[in-house]
């Protein structure tokens, strides 16, 4: 009896042990392929630095945003990487908390997208600022009528909170690294020793750590929510045609599930092909992302048609240039483009099983991202240059607004950096939590512990 | 399939800035540019000249006439646009031409051909004799609140100058406001009066810093000097709308509402925030003592 159950035990570890090989293979097999990713992201980055640059020295003259425009593609991009980084708060808390137990391999992926997104965003509006310098203005004099200030805590209270959210369950993993990772180099092990935090996997820790997870999945979710309304009301809370409007928070939140659970169906169909994890993200995985995609898409759909059907009936004589160059004019093209390959055809070919396989849901999500993207820029930019107030004795080019090179690059780095973290994350930590898969796979902490 | 959606995109942010700004030629018939400019380059025209410049071209082309005003125009100073013929500008001015208005609607014959000579005088101010110093005095009547200004000349000799044109106005907070008549000549004895408007605000006593100026003239170098005077109403703010405490208020007067209400939920949200963090310590202390 004894020797069948030692037997049975015996046959656990390896399995265990098979499991942990599995799940760390990406941090310990490197290719040239990754050198040349990475040094690819380097030289994107490094170019986008030498705009800045430029700009800091020349000031946001490099730039085509004027006295009209004065919000221009920086703006769209931070809207844009805030709507990535709520996926977060989906994945993690909204589909934890209600048990939806096969969003379990997706929840670290999810939760470093949001983490590396918010950094980005955070960088980018730094870069909007045209004296950089006077950033600390904002804590010093800043108002706490004001939206803005309202828009940094609550981006940096995100930021935080994702960040915890991201490290505390990936504890009792680096517990795991510190023991396995013996042929890594110094500094790296020296880090996984003392992000463990001593974790001996006890009674006691566990009680700390899932009280601790569980406060912070409720606390994400309202606070996810804020931060993206916050970012509608530095819109909704301007007196400009196309933003006033009262549905500009859910709209917003709406639109940021979408995109998100798009790039982490971008990232995890990379992962899986890259680091061949076809047993852990499966085919199932991207089915039911693709229906929470479809359902997360129609409620956007929803609001879209709120925003645009109801002020176009009205045809107020303040909005009507603005509303008619959206549907008709100037940016008609980007408009529908945007309406038709980044939302209604997706919706209609994803409620159908076969786009639901990894490659079609893939090519329908990279199609919502870049949607996502121009939809923020038709959101900012379009509105800027049809003020209430008649525009007059201005020199012809303040009329127009399109992103300068300078601009496109910068934005183009902030992106890169996204990857960059993303990719060397997964060179340091699993991508796909250990213990809670193997939790799932019916391994106990005993084993666990002494794994 | 990306890529083309991306490159159309792309393109159409491109298409939207393309301002087309080509040189088209402009044909003038033989007869119209070899027409004679009848007003002579004198002082006198030359004034109708610049005011007309002033009031209809300087907007577009620019202070300077260099053809950077408010939008890009054609540049009135260089080489060639000089070249052109008295009869080619008199033509051009009056027809008008795309964002350029037809001027004959607007302006009489003699004040095209004096801004004609204007434009001349811009590149070459050789043609005129060399302008005079002349020093500007300032004396007040407080009965009737009005201002003299006299104009004389620097040197010993003092001469008083006749005619001159002193423009008058009243230091505000951004800028000069003009008062006094449109045209105000000094008389013989190189004076001329103005009376001081009613109901001018000036600072918290009234006083109002008024200016006189001589400028822009061909004969005259510019001169200014200024008096103050205690003229003005007293200026009387009501800051008690900007004492309350509101939402156009300043940091320190954010409504009591938004003050607890915001900082009620940072500091709720902050708090737990510090107790996940201090809860890492405790996980911490937690394995320290099942390894002793």
């Amino acid at each position: 009896m004894t020797d069948l159950y030692r037997k049975e035990k015996q046959h656990k570890k390896e399995q265990l042990q098979e499991l942990v090989a599995d799940l760390t293979s990406p941090m310990n097999h490197t290719n040239s392929n990754f050198k040349l990713w990475i040094g690819f992201l380097l030289v994107l980055i490094a170019v986008a630095g030498v705009f800045y640059v430029r700009q800091i020295m020349q000031g946001l003259g490099t730039t085509d945003m004027r006295d009209i425009a004065s919000w221009g593609l920086y703006i769209s991009n931070f809207v844009f990487l805030i709507a990535v980084s709520l996926v977060g708060s989906l994945i993690t808390a909204i589909l934890k908390l209600s048990n939806q137990q096969w969003a379990t391999p997706l929840t670290r992926i999810a939760e470093i997208i949001a983490v590396a997104a918010l950094f980005s965003a955070l960088a980018i509006i730094v870069v909007d600022m045209g004296r950089p310098d006077r950033l600390w203005h904002i804590f010093v004099y800043g108002r706490l009528q004001s939206p803005i200030v309202w828009d940094i805590l609550v981006v940096n209270t995100y930021l935080v909170i994702s960040l915890l959210l991201l490290y505390l369950p990936m504890i009792p993993d680096i517990a795991l690294l510190r023991k396995n990772m013996g042929h890594k180099p110094k500094w790296q092990q020296k880090m996984y020793k003392t992000l463990s935090l001593g974790w001996q996997g006890t009674e006691d820790q566990f009680k700390i750590l899932n009280l601790s997870m569980t406060i912070l999945m409720v606390l994400i979710i309202p606070v996810a929510l804020s931060i993206h309304t916050v970012t509608s009301w530095l819109f909704a809370s301007t007196l400009r045609p196309g933003w006033d409007s009262t549905i500009f928070g859910p709209y917003f939140v709406a639109g940021a599930f979408m995109v998100g659970a798009a790039a982490v169906i971008v990232t995890m169909y990379i992962i899986r092909v890259n680091y061949k994890f076809k047993e852990y993200i499966t085919d199932f995985h991207f089915d039911t992302m693709g229906k929470l995609l479809v359902l997360t898409s129609l409620v956007y759909l929803y609001f879209n048609l709120n925003e645009f059907m109801v002020p176009a009936y009205k045809m107020k004589s303040g909005e009507s240039a603005h509303i008619l160059g959206l549907l008709v004019g100037d940016y008609a093209l980007m408009f529908w483009l945007v309406q038709i390959l980044g939302m209604i055809l997706p919706i209609l070919l994803m409620v159908f099983k076969p786009f639901r396989k990894p490659l079609p849901l893939l090519i329908i999500s990279v199609f919502i991202v870049i949607g996502a993207f121009f939809k923020r820029y038709l959101i900012v930019t379009p509105t800027l240059l049809h003020p209430f107030l008649p525009v007059q004795n201005y020199p012809a080019s303040y009329h127009h607004y399109s992103p300068t090179a300078s601009e496109s690059m910068i934005v183009i780095g902030s992106i890169a950096g996204i990857a960059l973290v993303i990719s060397l994350f997964i060179k340091l930590f699993p991508i796909i939590p250990i213990w809670e898969t193997a939790h799932e796979k019916g391994f106990d902490n005993e084993i666990l512990n002494n794994s | 399939m990306t890529k083309y959606k991306l490159l159309i995109s792309i393109g159409l942010l491109a298409c939207t800035q393309l301002a087309i700004s080509q040189v088209k030629p402009w044909p003038v018939s033989p007869e119209d540019a070899a027409k004679v400019n009848p007003v002579a380059i004198e002082l006198k025209n030359l004034g109708i000249g610049r005011n007309v410049f002033t009031r209809s071209c300087v907007a577009c082309h620019g202070a300077k006439a260099d053809g950077k005003g408010l939008i890009q125009s054609a540049n009135l100073i260089d080489a060639a646009f000089q070249k052109q013929s008295d009869g080619v500008l008199f033509f051009k001015i009056s027809t008008g031409r795309d964002k350029m208005p037809p001027f004959n609607s607007m302006l009489k014959e003699e004040e095209i051909w004096s801004v004609v000579n204007y434009l001349r005088v811009l590149v070459n101010r050789s043609a005129l004799p060399p302008a005079k110093d002349v020093k500007l005095e300032l004396s007040t009547g407080d009965e009737i609140k009005s201002i003299t200004a006299f104009v004389h000349g620097t040197d010993s000799a003092n001469l008083t100058f006749q005619e001159v044109e002193v423009s008058f106005y009243i230091k505000r907070e951004f800028g000069l406001m003009r008062i006094g008549e449109s045209s105000n000549l000094t008389g013989a004895d190189g004076k001329v009066k103005m009376v001081f408007p009613e109901k001018i605000i000036g600072d918290a006593e009234g006083n109002v810093i008024l200016l006189a100026r001589v400028e822009n003239s061909f004969i005259y170098n510019d001169a200014e000097t200024e008096v103050v005077r205690k003229w003005g109403d007293p200026l009387v703010t009501e800051d008690e709308k900007f004492n309350q405490r509101a939402l156009w208020g300043s940091r320190d007067k954010s409504p009591v509402w938004l003050l607890l209400v915001a900082n009620g939920i940072i500091a709720g949200i902050w708090g737990v925030i510090l107790y996940v963090i201090y809860n890492l310590f405790r996980i911490k202390k937690a394995g320290r003592i099942f390894i002793e």
